[in-house]
């Protein structure tokens, strides 16, 4: 009998995702950004949350994604993974769920678009509901970011 | 009972109670008669005997007593002191600086002290004047020459019971080494004793023994009817006893002893003559807090009583200072708030709050502040020895140790400050016979000075030794390949001089293990440049060398000129802004490809920051006129263009996290008073 564990579920496009919600720092209503010139298109820049500045990268762009206008749902996730403090923009991000481990099956090789090594697989909620878990160690790898850049160049 | 809690506690006293040691030790060097400063070292050293053995670090502890034994001589008029004596006592500080550096580490705080203490004892032994009661011990031989104290009542019951024709015995027992219950064996002596006869008074205390608070003799006055010789001989048959003396006392030498108790009682306990490794039934409650006392009293007799002082952890004050930025924020939210509403009382109050606040960043920012002196104190013994090992004469000379500095910049500065007064003592300052033919006194003077200048800490290291010899750094430079014979030539002395920072060079002709072993003045520079400092040398051959450092005074915050390009603000340090001013496009040219122009009579390169950083809503190339911000990086000078110029602030500096990866043109970040980020430029990733 695995653990149930508490997931937040938030939004990219139709696709609904989930963070563990021990890794998840607060969410926030978006804030005003101020640019970073001279890095990556996905970084947004840096907010300024309560005294401490983190810098907040676009979900849709990391993974590739078309980047989408900034709504009234919009929010930042921010996460703290490995001593990093990140912060996620992300279409919408309104609930919290009871998961249970044994439900996450293995990912195929790409959902949604996003190749299977950022994700920490699926699973599946009621009838109709799939959650697609993010592995954030590997969506915040630095070293890949430095692969991606090379590829760009 | 867990020690843990109490270790960092241990470590932090330690190390001021070895820094009091070490400062007063000097003192005394420099006036040996002065008995009151061997009071304060040896209250301190005392006070770190306790504490040590209460943490059961055993050999510091015996290291200390030792050292205590000696002083309590000199202090006591009986030894004066002498070179050999001050030498043996520095090299028992430097062993317990070794053993509390291991503790630190996370070691035992063991160490193998037997030479010095062996040392110690020699010293000890060779200059002591029979005490009454003293028998030569080898295992003990503080214990054995302890008088022990009686009161007014024991001494009568004593006098009395020789009256009655009792012996009245003053034993000695020592336990042997090896003992592993010393409060065991401690209690069938008594119980033994108790059988013939009544036990008058021990030393230490009874209750210390029961608590083994002894280190492994004790000694005690005892009525009986038995014979000296008889009660050593019963004593003897408890097993691990390593020792007994006894002597029978008679009505004249016990009113001697009463006479020394007398004596003692009317004195205050602090200037009590008689020795007090043995706590004597003196006020004091347990040895933990004995040393306590002993210590706020020690400097107050030296007549420069420490300011009350807390210790606080670094990282709250980071906590604080985050918290305290926020508050600012806020406070010019509602100032703007108030000027809209335009409410007489509500301005009023937000303009006390203002005030308020100011104040409290005041002192949040002096609370990260410690005084240079926590550095330089430790110069003082470093260039004593020094100066010894290399069979030179000099004064060193601290002024402005008051001078304060952010803790971050204090605790970095140390090593290269060390590095600079090494190579000022062995390259700068020359040897006596050098001095005396160069006509100079024999003895000769490094400076070490602090002070304030602008939003800079100045530290100097001047001595007045040789100078730097131009033809030697141009000749050793030039056979390292650092520089070509034709660039040396066209060097200026000055210029010349600063090759001495140059990476791999040492002019040094012997490599000393003082300076001169290659990783020399690069590494201080280079260390000094990281914490956002200069240092400069000026010389002059014959009259010596001046190193003058140059630190900004903290690190955390600093002024800074605000500026906008379109929609977006930045903040360039104002430290390194030479000026501010407007150019119309057309003075700005294009030489070989690149845009110059000039600026008070020569041509500097201009970098348009817009450009540079893609700023989307600003385009500079439709304007007449461009402000510029003329920045220096050294000597060399460069322009940035921007828009607009905001105003001067004071920013603090926020990192912009671990997950974005370095970028060239930026060092940091600030939040503004509307509460938005403002990215720090960093001038220098502009000027090659």
């Amino acid at each position: 009998m695995a653990e149930d564990i508490k997931v937040i579920v938030f939004k990219l496009g139709t696709e609904e995702y989930g963070i563990e919600v021990d890794k998840v720092q607060t969410i926030e209503r978006l804030m005003p950004i101020t640019r970073v010139p001279k890095t990556y298109a996905f970084i947004k820049g840096v907010i300024n949350l309560r005294g401490v500045v983190i810098p907040v990268i676009d979900l849709r762009g990391r993974f590739g994604l078309e980047e989408a206008e900034h709504t009234d749902q919009t929010r930042v996730i921010i996460v703290v993974v490995n001593e990093m403090e990140v912060g996620f923009i992300v279409d919408s991000a309104n609930d919290v769920i009871d998961l249970n481990r044994e439900s996450i099956d293995t990912p195929p090789e790409v959902v949604g678009g996003i190749k299977a090594k950022y994700l920490d697989g699926v699973a599946k909620i009621g009838e109709d509901r799939l959650l697609i878990m993010l592995n954030l160690s590997e969506v915040l790898n630095k070293n890949e970011i430095v692969q991606l850049e090379s590829l760009e160049g | 009972m867990d020690m843990n809690q109490y270790l960092s506690m241990f470590i932090d006293e330690s190390n001021d109670h070895l820094q009091s040691l070490n400062e007063n030790m000097m003192g005394l060097e420099a006036s040996p008669d002065d008995l009151s400063i061997v009071q304060v070292i040896f209250r301190s050293a005392h006070t770190l005997k306790g504490m040590a053995a209460t943490m059961g670090f055993e050999d510091l502890a015996s290291l200390t007593h030792q050292m205590e034994n000696v002083l309590d001589l000199v202090r006591n008029g009986k030894l004066v002191m002498q070179e050999f004596i001050f030498d043996t006592l520095f090299k028992s500080l430097d062993a317990l600086e070794a053993m509390v550096q291991d503790i630190t580490a996370g070691g035992e705080g063991k160490a193998d002290v037997t030479s010095i203490v062996a040392s110690l004892q020699a010293i000890v032994r060779g200059e002591v004047p029979s005490a009454e009661g003293d028998t030569p011990s080898a295992a003990a031989p503080i214990e054995a020459e302890t008088p022990a104290l009686l009161d007014q009542f024991q001494f009568s019951v004593l006098e009395q019971s020789i009256q009655e024709g009792n012996q009245v015995l003053f034993i000695e027992v020592s336990l042997r080494k090896d003992c592993q219950l010393r409060a065991v064996r401690a209690y069938m002596v008594f119980e033994l004793l108790e059988r013939y006869g009544e036990v008058v008074k021990t030393f230490p205390p009874v209750q210390d023994i029961e608590q083994e608070k002894f280190d492994y003799s004790f000694s005690l006055y005892y009525i009986t009817q038995k014979t000296a010789e008889e009660m050593q001989a019963l004593i003897m048959g408890v097993s691990e006893i390593d020792k007994v003396t006894s002597l029978a006392l008679d009505v004249e030498s016990l009113s001697q002893l009463g006479q020394a108790a007398v004596a003692a009682t009317a004195e205050a306990p602090a200037s009590e003559p008689k020795r007090q490794d043995i706590p004597p039934p003196a006020p004091q409650a347990t040895p933990a807090t004995a040393p306590k006392e002993e210590a706020k009293k020690a400097p107050a007799k030296s007549g420069n009583a420490p300011s009350r002082t807390i210790r606080v952890d670094i990282d709250r004050l980071d906590v604080l200072m985050n918290l305290l930025s926020e508050l600012l924020i806020d406070r010019v939210r509602l100032e703007q708030l108030a000027s809209d509403i335009q409410s007489t009382e509500l301005t009023e109050t937000v303009e006390h709050m203002s005030r308020v606040s100011g104040d409290l960043q005041d002192i949040v920012m002096k609370l990260r502040m410690v005084p240079v002196d926590t550095v330089f104190n430790r110069f003082p013994r470093m260039i004593r020895d020094l100066a010894k090992s290399l069979d030179k004469k000099v004064d060193l000379i601290i002024t402005g140790a008051e001078t304060e500095l952010d803790r971050t910049v204090v605790d970095e500065i140390g090593d290269p400050l060390v590095h600079l007064l090494r190579n000022a003592l062995d390259h700068g300052v020359e040897s006596v016979s050098d001095r005396i033919a160069a006509g100079k006194s024999e003895t000769g003077t490094i400076h070490l000075r602090a002070f304030h200048s602008g939003n800079h800490v100045f530290i100097e290291i001047q001595d007045d030794g040789a100078g730097i010899s131009r033809e030697k750094v141009l000749k050793s430079a030039i056979k390292k390949g650092i520089v070509t014979a034709e660039q040396a030539a066209a060097m200026t002395d000055n210029e010349a001089h600063q090759l001495l920072f140059a990476a791999g060079f040492s002019t040094a002709e012997v490599i000393s293990d003082i300076s001169g072993r290659g990783v020399g003045l690069d590494v201080v520079k280079a260390k000094i440049s990281s914490l956002g400092g200069n240092v400069t040398i000026y010389s002059t051959p014959g009259k010596g060398t001046n190193f003058s450092v140059q630190l900004p005074l903290t690190l955390s915050i600093i002024a800074a000129m605000l500026i906008r390009l379109g929609s977006e603000k930045y903040a360039i340090p104002l430290s390194s802004i030479v000026e501010t001013g407007i150019v119309s496009r057309s003075q700005i040219r294009s030489v070989h490809g690149s845009k110059m122009v000039e600026f008070r009579g020569s041509h500097i390169p201009v970098v348009s920051l817009g450009a540079i950083f893609d700023v989307a809503d600003y385009d500079e190339s439709e304007e007449e006129e461009t402000e510029i911000v003329v920045i220096r990086k050294g000597d060399k000078l460069a322009a940035l263009t921007v828009q607009d110029f905001i105003g001067q602030n004071e920013i603090v500096i926020k990192n912009l996290g671990k997950y974005l990866p370095e970028i060239q043109g930026i060092s940091g970040g600030t939040i503004l008073g509307d509460g938005q980020v403002a990215l720090i430029i960093d001038p220098n990733a502009f000027i090659k």
